[in-house]
Parts: structure tokens; sequence; C-alpha cells
């Protein structure tokens, strides 16, 4: 009787831990379904996408729509554009905010407190108000229309959240470190580059995988920055490609393929450095 | 200590460059739309002072400005009250696996947050296409036909909950990671203090998970305040706010009246708005969490 007792028990455990798997399972499914069919339909035939069936086995897979994709998208052109634009604004956001933070949370002055609160207000402001007046005010300066203003705008709606995660870093370092180093005669700019940066690989690395991945994924700013094709990014390489070539279906998913192929390599590798980067930004944002 | 650490030299030097990129592309915009919402300006040639009459029509004669907050009150409701719960739930649910299981789950959850609002949309026009789309395959195959042959997203009957889901669908890793990394840093003592009184299952989170991470949870919830009224790119890429200004938010509406109308003056005037309702939220947000993490 006892033991029979057991058995059900452990029969219900294991019907109960099928459901629990099965609950999580079909909601990953519903989650990454809509990119397993764009990868999909990416490999098949611009006619195979009118039927009645949600997935189909691509033999042969059409490598075609990828080199259509890349050759008549003009991906090349796009994708110097976003590497120079993302280049420059991830170098330039990592080099103010470290610096920035480093004043804030290390040395010793009255208004430290102040500047620092102010800089963190810069993540209230929402991009989207900034887009007339910057279009405007960039035009002032002659910089609407280039690669400069785009980078500037960049690395401006970077420096608030990298300054808070440098910060973060930088107030747990002990003080010795670099007492020792001055009282060997170091000077500052020596005590910053050769001793507290190297220290700092943690938040260097999520901060600069954050911010690749926020102006790689960029549209708005550019979009509104930008109007000559030859130095648009690229996000663009879709909308440009869709409206040259509006029937092709298939190598339009290829297209999308290619832009998301970058963030979703590097996701595979940091993925852990980047669910914790954002969550640094989202505590305080 | 007269040292290098004090030297107001230094201290300019490292400060600079970031003050004067937030005060050129951040703050002095704002300044800028100011001056042009007293304006009329097309955007080309001269222009005239018109003091606040922009600022009267936004508030008392213009539909589509409050069309846009309601959809963000609308789009906030539903992130609040599904996407949330949701969230939360599958984070539970995630707490109880091995740390090996639970990262592969939580890393696929979180792919379509990584990915650019401009693929992610794109991709989601197909999925709603009403002649091949996912959605139109799938309904094909159930035989629901009313279904299968519905343009969602310029039916003006499904296209707002269309571009949520949308945005819910793209959100829904980010809610998971937040509420999983709060349940992960709650201290095991408190589940296992519960379990000896006999506290379990439903119980454990009614009376002893959720209170404890009521302030955690409310700083999550605010933070999606905020991130709906973030909400432009969706919009413009998917309905362009339409069709009749059903989808409309408020990012994009000023966008519109800039570059489609014409209306600088008038758009810089809803830009000044959008400002005042951000800052005010984060404003109350910092008073809330602020209270919450004293108490």
């Amino acid at each position: 009787m006892l033991l029979q007792q057991k058995m059900i028990n452990r029969y219900l455990n294991t019907v109960k831990k099928l459901l629990f798997y099965l609950f999580l399972t079909s909601l990953l499914v519903i989650q990454i379904f809509p990119i397993i069919w764009l990868l999909n339909f990416s490999l098949l035939r611009n006619g195979d996408l009118f039927g009645s069936h949600l997935l189909k086995i691509p033999i042969p897979p059409q490598w075609i729509n990828y080199v259509k994709a890349w050759t008549q998208g003009n991906i090349p052109v796009y994708f110097l554009n976003s590497t120079i634009i993302v280049f420059f604004s991830v170098l330039g956001t990592v080099v103010v905010s470290f610096m920035a933070a480093y004043a804030c949370a290390r040395l010793y002055w009255k208004l430290s407190g102040f500047v620092f609160a102010f800089i963190l207000l810069g993540m209230t402001v929402p991009i989207h108000t900034t887009l007339l007046p910057n279009f405007i005010w960039f035009g002032f300066f002659n910089i609407i229309n280039t690669r400069t203003g785009v980078i500037i705008a960049y690395i401006a709606f970077g420096i608030s959240f990298s300054t808070l995660v440098f910060s973060g870093f930088l107030r747990g370092i002990p003080r010795a470190m670099e007492e020792s180093a001055f009282i060997d005669g170091a000077g500052l700019a020596k005590i910053l580059f050769k001793i507290i940066a190297p220290m700092s690989q943690t938040p260097l690395v999520t901060v600069s995988i954050i911010s690749f991945l926020t102006n790689w994924n960029e549209f708005i700013m550019a979009n509104t920055f930008i109007a000559s094709e030859r130095l648009r990014t690229l996000p663009f390489s879709i909308i440009n490609f869709e409206g040259q070539y509006s029937s092709q279906y298939a190598a339009q998913f290829a297209v999308m393929m290619l832009i998301a192929l970058p963030p979703i390599v590097l996701f595979g590798i940091f993925n852990k450095q980047i669910m914790a980067g954002a969550l640094a930004g989202s505590v305080k944002g | 200590m007269q040292s290098i650490f004090t030297r107001k030299r230094n201290i300019i030097v490292l400060i600079t460059p970031a003050l004067t990129l937030l005060c050129f592309a951040l703050l002095a915009p704002i300044f800028v739309s100011v001056y042009y919402s007293f304006t009329d300006w097309s955007g080309l040639g001269p222009y005239g002072y018109i003091g606040t009459d922009h600022y009267r029509t936004i508030l008392f004669h213009d539909p589509v400005f409050w069309k846009s907050l309601k959809n963000a009150m609308l789009y906030l409701l539903v992130t609040v009250c599904i996407q949330h719960p949701f969230a939360f739930t599958v984070a539970v649910a995630l707490s109880k696996l091995r740390e090996k299981t639970s990262q592969i789950f939580r890393t696929v959850f979180f792919i379509p947050a990584i990915l650019t609002v401009v693929v992610t949309t794109k991709l989601w026009i197909y999925i709603y296409n009403p002649n091949f789309g996912l959605l139109h395959n799938l309904f094909n195959g159930l035989g629901w036909d009313r279904l299968a042959k519905t343009a969602w997203l310029s039916d003006p009957a499904t296209a707002l909950g269309a571009i949520i889901l949308m945005m819910i669908w793209q959100g829904f890793g980010w809610a998971l990671l937040l509420y999983y990394s709060a349940l992960m840093a709650m201290p095991k003592e408190l589940l296992d203090a519960g379990s000896v009184d006999g506290v379990s299952g439903l119980k454990l989170y009614r009376y002893i998970v959720i209170p404890y991470l009521l302030p955690v949870i409310n700083s999550i919830l605010i933070i999606a305040v905020a991130a709906t009224l973030k909400t432009m790119e969706t919009v413009f890429l998917a309905t362009g706010g339409g069709p009749g200004d059903i989808t409309q938010f408020l990012a994009n509406y000023l966008y519109q009246k800039a570059f489609v109308s014409n209306q600088f003056g008038y758009a810089n005037a809803i830009s000044v708005l959008f400002v005042i309702i951000a800052m005010s939220l984060a404003l109350a947000t910092n008073q809330i969490s602020g209270r919450s993490n004293t108490e």
C-alpha cells in the first residue's frame, strides 16, 4: 500500500515536472519563433513564402538570397558606415565617461556630487525630444548629414549610463592603489591609464558592448540627421532594399538576417556581460 | 594633503568633455525647442513670434495629442497588467531550475531585445501580412478564414493591439531579466524560514516573496512607465501612426508634425511638453524609489 502511494507520488511529480518544462519550452518557442521563421525564409525560394506551411526545410538552402542581399542591397557601404560611426562612438563614450566617472568617484572636490547627478539626469531625456531641435541645432554647426554629427549624438546619449557603470566600479577600488602610486611619483594621467584602467576590465567590457549594441541598432537619430544614401547606417539597408526590390521577399529576409547577425554573434559570446549591463542601466534609468 | 587628487586643473580636464557633450547635444536642444515653440516656423524661411498659441492649441484643441497620451497609457496598462505578471511567473519558474539551464532560457528569451527595432518591426510586418504572413499561414492551417484574412496593422480594430503586441514581445526578455535578478537577490533564509513555518507554494509568494520584493517591483514598474513614453520606432516603421492616428504615439506625432506637415514651431511645442512629462515622471520615480529605499 505504502509502496503504491510512493509510486503514485513519484509519478505525479514526474508529470508536474513535465508540465513545468512544457510550459517554459512552449513559451520559449513562441518568443523565439519569429526569428526562426526569419532565418528559415531567408534560405527559401521567393515562391515558398506562399503556402500553408509555417516552416519549410530549405532543400537546397538558397544562399543566393544572401548574395543578392549583399550585392544589390548595397550592404558593404552601409556596413562600413555603421562600423565607422559605431567605432568612434564606442571609443568616445568609453573614454569620456571613464574620465568623468573617475573625477566624480575618486577625486576630492565640492561639486562632485552635483555634477554626477547632472550627468545622470541625461538618462531622463528621451532621445525623441532632441530629434527636432538637434536637427536645427546641428545645422548651425554644419554637422547635419555628417558622420560626426551622429557620433556626437551617440556619445552624448551614452555618457550617463556609462558614467553610472564606471563610477559604481571605481568607488569600490581601495584608495591605497592610487596613494602608493602617487608617493612613487606618478602623475594623474599615469595613475588613470596605467593603474586604474587595467583594473577596470569588467566595466570597460560591459560599457563597450552595451554601447556597441545600442549604437549598432540605433535608427531614429541616424534617420533624422543623415540624408545622403552614401552615409547611412546598416538598419537602412532593409528599408532601401525593400524600396527597390519590393517583391524579392526571400532576399529581404536575408538582408534582415545580415543586419541582425553581428548583435546575435556578440550576444552569443558576451551574453552574461550584456545582461549584466542591461541590468545596471535599468536599475537607475 | 595638497595632492593631484584635489588639483582643480585635473578635475576640469577630466570632467569637461562629458559636460560639454551633454550640454551640446542634450541640454542645448531643449532650449532650442523652447525658442522655436513660440514661433510659427515651417522649417524653412522667415518666421514670427506667436507667444503661447501652440501650447494652447495642443492642450485644448488637439485630439491627436491626447490620443497619443492615451495610447501610451494603454500600452502601459498592458505592460503592467499582462507582461509583468507573466514575466514574474516565468522568472519564478526559472529560479527553480539549475543555474546552467536557467541561463540558457534567459539568454534565448533575451534575444529579441538585442535586435534592432528596424529588423524586428519589419519582421512583424511580415508576420502580420494578410497574404503570406506567419499569422495568415497559421490561421489558414487551422481553417479560421476570417482571421487569416485580417490585415492586422491596417485594420482600425486591430492596429493598436498589433503594435502593442510587437513591443511587448521585444520587451519581454527585459522584464524577465529584471524580475529574475530581483528573485536571485532575495536572501535564501527568508524562503527557508517560510518553508519551516509551513508556508509553501503560492502562499509563499503571496505572503513572503512579493511583499519583500515590493520596492524592487515598484522601481521596475517605474522603468516601464518611462519606457512606454519612449515608444516611437515601432510605430514610425510599421503604421506611421495610422490608420487615422489610431496608433499614434507622442514621439511619432511630433516627428510627423515637423517633417511631414512642416509645422516646426508646433512640433517643437509638443517636444517641450514631452520633455516636461518625461522629466516629471523621472522626478516622481526618484521620489517613489527614494522613499521605498529608506523604508
